[in-house]
């Protein structure tokens, strides 16, 4: 692969990339090397890819299988789909108060979304991957993903519903602080 | 199919339509347009996803990391020397594009001026992580293991390092920027703490290079210090007291 190519696979990918990465890792030290490796293996490995339409799914598979080579896998991940279902319709902040929301806040919520839910939520929302890609890219079955996209929505959404009431708690309408002020 | 499967099935219904003709969503989604309860449900899930995803997507990439992915690269594809580990060259990859976004990445509290060259060294140290080690641990490595583990001994205080020795005991090393490194990982107490090595006459090193240098950031400290032969490069978990502790 010429540099130019390299440069537009980079130019087309390295940032929802980084944001799959982020989601994962949580943090963006580990977010930045995640990318970078993920990268780093295509100029080493990606270029016998024979199929160049699949360059981005590739991406998306080695990115999270080198997440998960780079950390301990423990148990909390199984137990947690053993769990009951959850609750299936949980309250959820209105539309336009996620709309209103910094993307900042929206990321740090999603980041709080158990791990095994994370990474199909992620690649749903940010790639708009379908169910059968996002089984493609994690290697998980179909109908896995259809399950932790629903769980991951559920705990997302509760998340953000906690998020804006802490944010509507700690709120001080202005007319408070007027009348507050007034001697 | 009652309206909880449904809804269950159409979590994964993507908002831009283009699974409008997957045969998986065609039940519910004729069921949402027969039930207005499971029709409404949708209109907000729909928006609900949009809005999130939106708001995702706005999350911007740090602007250094496309130029350090491409610079990473093209050391990769013309490196005379291969680099043995690709942690390495990424971690001198992120650590070029540290060292040009100081000021905006990271917060650094220093107690002088690292000499040119050296400072590559120990930026890469900063970013390596300290469970990555692979090779054998001090304890594995003779007389200067031991040294170094010793509560007694103070690393600023001239170990007695042999780096041909250390090579024939199985030391890991690898190539930075064309010069051989020795990596020791070493336990003081319950701290974990890498020691880099090279030779003196590989970098270049500046006035009172003798003096540790200590550079400390939220999670990750490093010193840095070089003696007749050596250049020494010590990192740590936590802040800068536990470097200064054994230095």
């Amino acid at each position: 692969m010429g540099s130019d190519t390299f440069t537009q696979l980079v130019d087309a990918n390295y940032a929802s990339l980084y944001r799959f990465a982020l989601s994962l890792a949580r943090n963006q030290a580990d977010a930045g090397d995640l990318t970078q490796q993920t990268f780093f293996i295509w100029a080493k490995k990606g270029q016998s890819l024979r199929d160049t339409s699949k360059a981005k799914s590739w991406l998306f598979t080695t990115l999270y299988r080198e997440f998960l080579r780079g950390r301990r896998r423990d148990v909390r991940i199984t137990a947690l789909e053993d769990l009951a279902p959850a609750e299936a319709d949980p309250p959820a902040p209105e539309v336009d108060v996620v709309a209103a929301m910094d993307a900042e806040v929206v990321m740090t919520a999603l980041q709080e979304v158990d791990e095994v839910f994370r990474a199909p939520l992620t690649l749903f929302y940010l790639e708009e991957l379908s169910y059968q890609e996002i089984a493609e890219a994690l290697d998980v079955p179909i109908g896995t993903v259809m399950s932790r996209l629903s769980r991951g929505k559920t705990q997302l959404r509760a998340i953000l519903t906690q998020r804006e009431k802490a944010a509507r708690d700690n709120l001080i309408p202005f007319a408070t602080q007027r009348l507050r002020g007034t001697p | 199919m009652n309206n909880e499967q449904a809804k269950f099935i159409l979590r994964a219904y993507r908002p831009n339509g283009r699974d409008a003709g997957n045969a998986v969503f065609c039940e519910a989604l004729r069921q949402a347009q027969t039930d207005p309860v499971l029709g409404a449900w949708l209109a907000r899930e729909q928006a609900f996803d949009t809005a999130v995803a939106a708001k995702l997507r706005a999350y911007t990439a740090p602007p250094e990391l496309r130029e350090a992915i491409l610079t990473g690269a093209q050391v990769s594809t013309s490196a005379a020397r291969p680099w043995r580990r690709p942690a390495a060259w990424l971690a001198l990859a992120a650590s070029l594009a540290i060292m040009f976004t100081l000021a905006a990445t990271y917060w650094f509290r220093s107690t002088g001026p690292v000499p040119a060259a050296l400072d590559q060294l120990t930026r890469f140290a900063l970013t390596e992580p300290l469970s990555a080690h692979t090779g054998p641990h001090a304890d594995k490595l003779g007389a200067v293991g031991a040294w170094l583990e010793n509560p007694a001994n103070r690393l600023a205080e001239a170990p007695p390092m042999d780096l041909a020795q250390l090579k024939a005991q199985g030391c890991r090393t690898f190539s930075f920027a064309g010069h051989e490194v020795f990596e020791i990982c070493f336990k003081r107490g319950d701290g974990l703490y890498h020691l880099y090595l090279a030779r003196r006459s590989d970098f270049t090193v500046g006035e009172n290079a003798e003096l540790p240098v200590v550079l400390a950031q939220a999670q990750r400290s490093v010193a840095a210090w070089a003696d007749q032969r050596l250049v020494y490069v010590l990192m740590a978990g936590g802040g800068a007291e536990a470097i200064r502790r054994i230095l």
